[in-house]
């Protein structure tokens, strides 16, 4: 069963002003529920604008987007954002936690924004916290943790509310391998123990590496699709 | 939890929330203090000429405040009195009846105006006791009671004679030898130099008007609105009598009150249009340095409309903290100066008194001062707020994010 499902997906940057940039060129893709996807290619490629717009932050000028069957695209502003809330976890690739909030309640603002109850949150944060090995920063800021360990917290929250799957747009750019690879194990371990769908665009190889199914993109389009075993 | 995240967030930066909350802190104090003062020196104006000379409503026959002839007087029927009296927050009526006439003793004469009071009522209104220099109240009819002035310039004192010569109700002769029973300072020169007063029978008889009055004195109840009591008694009177308040009789004092006021509003306006701009500035970084914040929150599934509830949670609870401590500092010191009240230096002080004011400025403490200065920061935190809401409104968080 799918998740995700694109169809034939345009985008352009600055049209009809000169400079004009194909983002994404008849772009179709499908992911399914379960999957531990990377979406890798050169810079500029149109990685970002993909995650974007299958997240709902970006519209594309043509094509569709199906999350679980909901044509994002046309959801008003307050229903996609809502949408957003109970179906997509995002990790962007750095400084998205509340900088005045402590590692706990950043994991569970999103569940506090869903209006869950306290002891649902609770349970559900200090679960979180042991997963991504954090229990016992439970009551700092970001500010006084690693890059590492705010990615883990990302993590963590993105995956608070149970969503869908999660986004996650070069969430190890700024981490160093030893903490590169922790966030992997996590997301592994998540993916295989909750069944939450990973998508994640990246440069790095050894993210690549741990990969189950590798889309490679150039110039807005997928010129490889490949899964591999590990 | 919103309103946590908005606690915290103006903690964020300490020193410029601190600064903000002090600017307002500061623009209160002083306005509560300039405003209090001069609202205090209004009321007191206000009191000393509505307490010792006008009371807050008068009665006479239509024309009298104009020509003030004794011709032009009220006879004191009693329907007429129980209308009045009868009215919804009326306090009492004090009749009185003025007239003037020569004062001679000796060889030297004065024109003076005498004022024939009822002690006992008027007590209500002013503590004429407390303003003898000299003696005692007029206990008998042909009792007298002279102003300083007065006294002085006929070397007069207590126990002496003196004669009043003048013209009575509807052509009468008045005249006759009183006794000076005391000497009075009515606190202005001008006042003092030209008043006497016996007591209302006195008077009447003196001048042929038993039962008459010049003027029927209001004195209202506090509480009671100036404005309706006195449509309410000239309602219930035919146009044979003009009933007037205060500021229709003197309207001079009204209008230096007016003036004076509209100079302290402006300082006040100036003084609050600066403040607009300090917590404009406050939020203008606040918002712009939180886009990418913003971003991520609405990235993240937050409503547009709670995060524009939180920052304006942390724009009303900064501008809240200013006013609460401001007036928390002020209203202790205006407490203090109501009770314990200014009085002005010297060559004010004259001047006041000249003008038959008190050189005492109890500060005005009515809770409605504060209040007005709290609604007034709280709607420029509102005015404030346009700014990050309209922001947040058209907010891309893929912009916000960009940076
Ligand atoms: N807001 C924008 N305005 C104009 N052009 C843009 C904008 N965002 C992206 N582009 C252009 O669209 C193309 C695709 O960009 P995108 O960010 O999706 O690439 P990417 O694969 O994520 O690159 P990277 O690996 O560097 O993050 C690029 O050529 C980029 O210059
Ligand atoms: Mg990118």
């Amino acid at each position: 069963m799918n998740v995700i499902k694109t169809e034939n997906l345009r985008k352009v940057y600055n049209e009809g002003k000169g400079n004009e940039v194909l983002a994404l060129n008849g772009l179709s893709l499908t992911i399914d529920k379960g999957e531990f996807t990377a979406i890798v290619g050169p810079s500029g490629s149109g990685k970002s604008t993909l995650l974007n717009i299958i997240g709902g932050l970006d519209k594309p000028h043509s094509g569709n987007v199906f999350v679980d069957q909901v044509d994002i695209i046309a959801l008003e502003e307050n229903e996609r954002i809502n949408f957003r809330l109970r179906n997509i976890g995002f990790v962007f690739q750095a400084y998205n936690l509340i900088p005045v909030l402590n590692a706990k309640e950043n994991v569970g603002f999103i569940m506090l924004l869903q209006h869950e109850p306290k002891e649902a949150i609770n349970e559900r944060v200090d679960e979180l916290l042991t997963s991504v090995g954090l229990e016992n920063q439970a009551l700092k800021r970001p500010n006084e943790m690693s890059g590492g360990q705010q990615q883990r917290i990302a993590v963590a929250r993105a995956l608070a509310s149970r969503p869908k799957f999660v986004l996650a747009d070069e969430p190890t750019a700024n981490l160093d391998s030893k903490s590169t690879a922790a966030l992997l194990d996590i997301m592994e371990q998540l993916n295989e123990k909750e069944g939450i769908t990973f998508i994640f665009s990246t440069h790095d190889q050894r993210v690549i590496d741990r990969a189950r199914r590798v889309v490679t993109m150039e110039d807005g389009t997928i010129i490889a699709d490949i899964l591999q075993a590990n | 939890m919103i309103l946590k995240i908005a606690w915290r967030n103006i903690w964020r930066n300490k020193k410029r929330s601190v600064i903000t909350a002090a600017s307002i802190l500061i623009a209160v104090f002083l306005s509560l203090m300039m405003r209090s003062v001069q609202l205090g020196t209004y009321k007191s104006m206000i009191d000393n000429v509505v307490g010792s000379y006008t009371g807050y409503i008068q009665i006479h026959e239509n024309g009298y405040w104009d020509k003030r002839s004794i011709d032009k007087a009220v006879v004191m029927t009693d329907s007429l009195m129980n209308k009045v009296s009868n009215t919804k927050g009326v306090e009492a009526l004090l009749p009185r009846l003025e007239n003037y006439g020569l004062l001679s003793v000796g060889d030297l004469t004065k024109v003076i105006v005498l004022n024939g009071l009822d002690f006992e009522k008027e007590q209500r209104l002013q503590d004429i006791e407390a303003k003898l220099v000299n003696g005692t109240l007029p206990k008998n009819p042909k009792d007298i009671m002279i102003g300083r002035g007065v006294a002085s310039f006929f070397k007069a004192d207590v126990n002496d004679t003196v004669v009043f010569l003048g013209q009575g109700y509807h052509g009468m002769l008045a005249a006759d030898k009183l006794h000076v029973s005391g000497v009075i300072d009515l606190k202005n020169p001008a006042l003092n130099k030209t008043t006497a007063l016996m007591s209302l029978e006195g008077a009447q008889h003196l001048f042929s008007a038993d039962g008459i009055a010049t003027s029927l004195v209001i004195d209202k109840k506090d509480n009671a609105p100036l404005k309706s009591v006195q449509k309410v008694i000239a309602g219930k009177l035919d146009d044979t009598y003009e009933v007037m308040n205060w500021q229709e009789m003197m309207p001079e004092l009204q209008q230096t009150i007016l003036a004076d006021n509209v100079g302290g509003l402006l300082m006040v306006a100036i003084l609050y249009m600066i403040l607009i701009f300090g917590i404009f500035g406050t939020v203008l970084m606040m918002t712009q340095e939180r886009k990418y914040e913003f971003g991520v929150l609405v990235s993240i599934g937050m409503k547009k409309g709670k995060l524009i509830l939180m920052v304006f949670l942390e724009t009303i609870i900064l501008s809240l903290l200013g006013v609460l401590v401001g007036v928390l500092l002020a209203y202790p010191i205006m407490l203090w100066k109501h009770y314990d009240p200014l009085v002005l230096p010297g060559t004010e002080a004259d001047m006041m008194e000249t003008f038959g004011f008190s050189a005492e400025i109890p500060f005005y403490i009515q809770p409605d001062l504060p209040m007005v200065h709290a609604s007034l920061i709280f709607s420029i935190a509102l005015l404030v707020s346009i700014y990050p809401i309209v922001i947040i409104k058209k907010l891309d968080p893929l912009k916000a994010m960009r940076g």
